[in-house]
């Protein structure tokens, strides 16, 4: 130890820091010009092949399609175009800027069939198109990548012609055999993606002849036009390459960024994307429509504070907001914020609802809840329009059955149960439950006071509150409750095991509910989710009958008889249908309210209605 | 020498696998188990698509086996000398080969990939937090030792023990609210590594028509600030306490007296002796900083929407995601037992009287 460490030594290890630090960065800065280069080379071929196209066409002395005829196909109501058109056709109608959204997270992947949030289902909208979309207003299927659909008599196969002139954003046409192919690969068993193959196993065969493409079933399913026609097309000359070994394969299974397709926006790196950094969609510039995307970029910050989400918000750097019901009251009264953005409440088509579902069978042996009367006692106890105002600040509509009344499964003559605290005591009497021994608490015949457990997920903040407000309004009828929060994954395993007395709730929807999995009285074993054991041979019939029903008149009055079963039998109480709260900037024009929601882009796999007028294009 | 290390290395085996079979076996007694979590985290999964899935990892991962099968498969997995797995399910020949963390069943993707998107970023951030706290801390230490009671040392005292009461969740959205708000101030970023479009700018600042922009490098910098800040600000109270009282120890050893009365300058007895001696404890807190900048911090990487270990490992303890917790588990534990190993042997380096034959 004879030298030692002096100020020279010192700015030596500095001075060598530095110099690995340069080093690094100039890593950082070469990796940067790769993927640069790699985009550059990507756009170079895409134009090269335009060019080579556009050369054949003129040496093949193609003629351009009459653009009049085309025009006037696309603001044809018929047309899945038509609303886009309309808001193309407006004076002030202009493109460019970017729509700025924002994650809570970021999705874990984005290649389709095996992406699972939703998160990668909302980026996967504007990228692959679906042979048929809705229109947002009357819900009716119009065509989209479809020309034309038809089903047979007996509803075993369906045959869409595919319109000519589809093209992925490579260039490369579109043709049934893409569509056939995106079906073989949903079935390979080494394609890591049994969800698809869960709903997909019922089509038998996928055949496709010339521009005709035709699904085949073995036995008739209601939802079948709206598997296949909603069925995102993948392309055949992109992800064909993974099925040709295993390994391959497994090379699918493990990309987070293979996302490609025929839609409004793509990914500018197709292949690259890895989850933590911003999904940023550019504008297809070979979009095959008629109307073309009018954000040049579509982008989703991941922001996962709630207070840093707002806080851009209000700097006006992202677009759109989310709010609860106390934060979206709260912001109405900032008038500077008010100035420059929109906000809308309204009822999702296919929003879904919450629940108290009341647990029938527990270790095997009946509950309390098994009597219809206790829970139609309960339902009279449950001040649905207290929960609405008090818990959602009004900014909710009570629910009295499973079916969004803005479709058409709802039966509307069936009124919904109001707060009715002495008619809930009768019914509990008639049920042989009385207070007994005069301590305020209704006890069963052999004297066991009425006593439930209420179990609903510890995270959210608004279950918390409805359910201390459920406890102060049953207590007045001599019942106790019991609150309690749980984890999810415990709330899962609660709901497997079936051990819980009642639980709190909510279920996703659709605009046409299935209601086999949730009451069919099959479905309460495990993997199903009739957990409360719920079973009424009528509903089970009807249920069956509706599912095989392919006229969509008969089948919705099948829906609605099932919904009055329902609704006498209350094997849950239904509670409410939350509104969505959003905050948009004023900038956009055309945020409409419609039928289905929003017209948000994305929602109906068509290029966006909205747009940002020239003079307040920011980006 | 040598064979100590080589006797330390071979303890680490049974360590491991000791922390390994406890991780397992709380995991695994964890209520939920790993079905459920199929739906946790995707809530708009259909019941028919879960019980699909279940069905698939079952078959794949033999997630139905008993618990002490599925924890042999797993040690064999990981280890570099084992069976190798064949893609499908079945399982090769027994050799070398490449060690596997397993797939989250959560997220999903391999643990590896997982483990591989958040750790350059919490280097970074740790990188670049631990020698500020250090310096920081080391500065402030001596002077408050050298100045004892004096204004210096009871003002720095004071500020420390403050900012290391302040919760770093609170200080983050207050700093959000005030620095990163156009309502405020808007100095700074509020989420993130980089502003959007930052990916086609130039590395360093240049000129553009609409006047200078920052480019990646200083745009990069400038989101790492609020960060950064929110890391170091509580690391300060407790290194420099450490410091402090290291010097104090020593400014009054026989050795610092003996050098005074050489007729040494009180700078020359501080900076020359008393300090190269004062470190020698901070070298065992030193011990925890390899382990230590793998471990992100849950709190400020949600505030700041920045997705790194702290997230990762809290997600997956939530979401019961077993393979992640035991690998970044094994991982960590791998490294805090190496860096006690590496201290152990600075020991011996440094301090001529420690021997381990």
């Amino acid at each position: 130890m004879g030298k030692r460490f002096s100020a020279r030594d010192l700015l030596l290890i500095l001075f060598l820091g530095a110099i690995l630090v340069s080093v690094w960065l100039a890593m950082v800065q070469i990796d940067r010009q790769w993927v640069f280069i790699r985009e550059t080379q990507q756009k170079l071929d895409g134009q090269t092949r335009d060019i080579a196209e556009i050369r054949r066409q003129l040496r093949d002395g193609v003629a351009v399609a009459g653009r009049s005829a085309q025009d006037a196909a696309a603001t044809d109501p018929g047309s899945g175009f038509y609303r886009a058109a309309l808001a193309e056709a407006r004076d002030d109608y202009a493109r460019g800027d970017w729509l700025v959204n924002a994650f809570p997270s970021s999705p874990q992947r984005l290649t389709p069939t095996i992406s699972t949030d939703t998160y990668a289902s909302r980026v996967q909208e504007q990228v692959l198109d679906t042979l048929l979309t809705r229109d947002p207003e009357s819900l009716e299927w119009l065509p989209l990548l479809a020309a034309s659909w038809s089903v047979s008599e007996d509803g075993l196969s369906y045959r869409f012609r595919i319109r000519p002139g589809a093209r992925f954003s490579d260039g490369e046409p579109l043709t049934a055999a893409d569509v056939a192919f995106t079906y073989r690969f949903i079935m390979d068993e080494r394609i890591a993606t049994p969800r698809f193959r869960a709903y997909y196993g019922r089509i038998a065969e996928v055949t496709a002849n010339g521009d005709e493409v035709v699904f085949r079933l073995d036995e008739p399913y209601y939802g079948a036009l709206e598997i296949a026609g909603l069925l995102p097309i993948m392309a055949e000359h992109f992800y064909g390459r993974y099925l040709q070994s295993a390994e391959a394969a497994e090379e699918f299974n493990n990309a987070t960024g293979l996302l490609f397709g025929s839609g409004p926006y793509k990914l500018a790196d197709p292949v690259n994307w890895t989850p933590g950094q911003a999904v940023e969609l550019i504008r297809n510039e070979r979009y095959w429509g008629r109307v073309q995307p009018s954000f040049d970029r579509v982008i989703w910050k991941i922001i996962s504070n709630d207070a840093a989400n707002l806080t851009e918000f209000k700097n006006g750097d992202i677009d759109t907001y989310n709010a609860r019901p106390l934060n979206y009251r709260n912001l109405l009264a900032d008038e500077a914020l008010m100035s420059r953005v929109r906000h809308f409440e309204y009822q999702d088509a296919r929003g879904g609802y919450t629940f108290i579902a009341w647990n029938q069978r527990r270790d095997g042996k009946p509950t309390w809840f098994a009597d219809r009367r206790v829970r139609e006692a309960m339902t009279y106890l449950t001040d649905r329009q207290r929960v609405v105002d008090e818990v959602f600040l009004g900014y909710a509509e009570t629910a009295n059955g499973p079916f969004n009344p803005l479709g058409p499964q709802n039966n509307v003559a069936l009124a919904t149960r109001g707060y009715d605290p002495d008619r809930a005591r009768a019914l509990l009497a008639e049920a042989g439950f009385e207070d007994r021994d005069g301590d305020g608490v209704i006890e069963s015949a052999d004297g066991e006071p009425f006593r439930i457990s209420l179990t609903y997920p510890s995270a959210s903040d608004d279950y918390k509150r409805l359910v201390l407000l459920l406890k102060d309004l049953y207590v007045t009828a001599g019942v106790i409750l019991e609150p309690e929060p749980t984890d999810w994954p415990l709330l899962l395993k609660a709901i497997d095991d079936k051990t819980f007395d009642a639980i709190s709730l909510g279920w996703s929807s659709d605009f046409e509910v299935d209601l086999f999995q949730f009451f069919h009285s099959s479905q309460n074993g495990p993997g199903g989710d009739n957990f409360v054991s719920y079973d009424n041979p009528e509903l089970d019939a009807v249920i069956e009958a509706a599912r095989v029903q392919l006229d969509e008149n008969a089948r919705m009055a099948l829906w609605r008889s099932a919904h009055e079963m329902i609704w006498q039998d209350q094997p849950y109480t239904f509670l409410l249908r939350a509104s969505r709260l959003d905050f948009i900037d004023a900038r956009i024009a055309n945020v409409e309210r419609v039928r289905a929601g929003l017209n948000r882009p994305g929602l109906w796999r068509m290029p966006t209605e909205w747009y940002v007028p020239v003079a307040l294009q920011r980006h | 020498m040598a064979s100590y290390i080589i006797r330390r290395l071979l303890l680490m085996l049974p360590t491991l696998f000791g922390i390994s079979a406890l991780v397992f076996a709380v995991m695994a007694m964890a209520p939920g188990g790993i079905g459920a979590n199929l739906m946790s985290r995707s809530g708009d999964m259909r019941p028919e698509e879960r019980q699909a899935m279940m069905a698939y990892y079952n078959e794949r991962y033999g997630l139905d086996q008993p618990m002490p099968v599925q924890y042999l498969r797993w040690l064999n997995n990981i280890s570099p000398l084992g069976f190798e797995s064949l893609p499908g399910g079945g399982r090769g020949e027994f050799g070398l080969k490449v060690p596997d963390l397993g797939t989250s069943f959560v997220k999903n993707r391999p643990v590896l990939d997982l483990i591989g998107d958040a750790l350059p970023v919490t280097l970074l951030l740790n990188l670049l937090t631990i020698p500020l706290v250090f310096a920081g801390s080391i500065i402030m230490g001596v002077y408050t030792a050298r100045f004892r009671d004096g204004a210096i040392d009871v003002g720095i005292g004071t500020a420390n023990l403050a900012l290391w009461s302040i919760p770093a969740i609170w200080m983050g959205v207050l700093l959000i609210g005030f620095l990163a708000s156009e309502q405020y101030l808007k100095w700074f970023p509020t989420s993130g590594l980089s502003t959007l479009g930052s990916g086609s700018w130039t590395f360093l600042p240049e000129r553009t028509a609409d006047g200078w922009r920052p480019g990646y490098l200083l745009d990069l910098l400038w989101h790492l600030v609020l960060p950064v800040f929110c890391l170091t600000y509580s690391g300060f109270a407790f290194l420099t306490k450490l410091t402090r009282s290291s010097v104090l120890e020593n400014l009054q050893a026989d050795y610092a007296r003996t050098a005074r009365a050489k007729g040494l300058s009180e700078s020359a007895v501080l900076w020359q002796h008393v300090f190269r001696n004062s470190l020698l404890p901070l070298m065992t807190v030193a011990a925890t900083i390899l382990p230590g900048l793998l471990i992100g911090s849950v709190i400020v990487e949600s505030i700041f929407s920045i997705d790194g270990m702290g997230r990762l490992v809290v997600e997956a303890v939530q979401m019961r995601d077993r393979e992640t917790v035991l690998s970044i588990t094994l991982i960590t534990g791998l490294l805090t037992l190496a860096s006690y190993l590496v201290v152990d042997i600075c020991y011996a380096l440094a301090d001529p009287r420690v021997s381990y034959d």
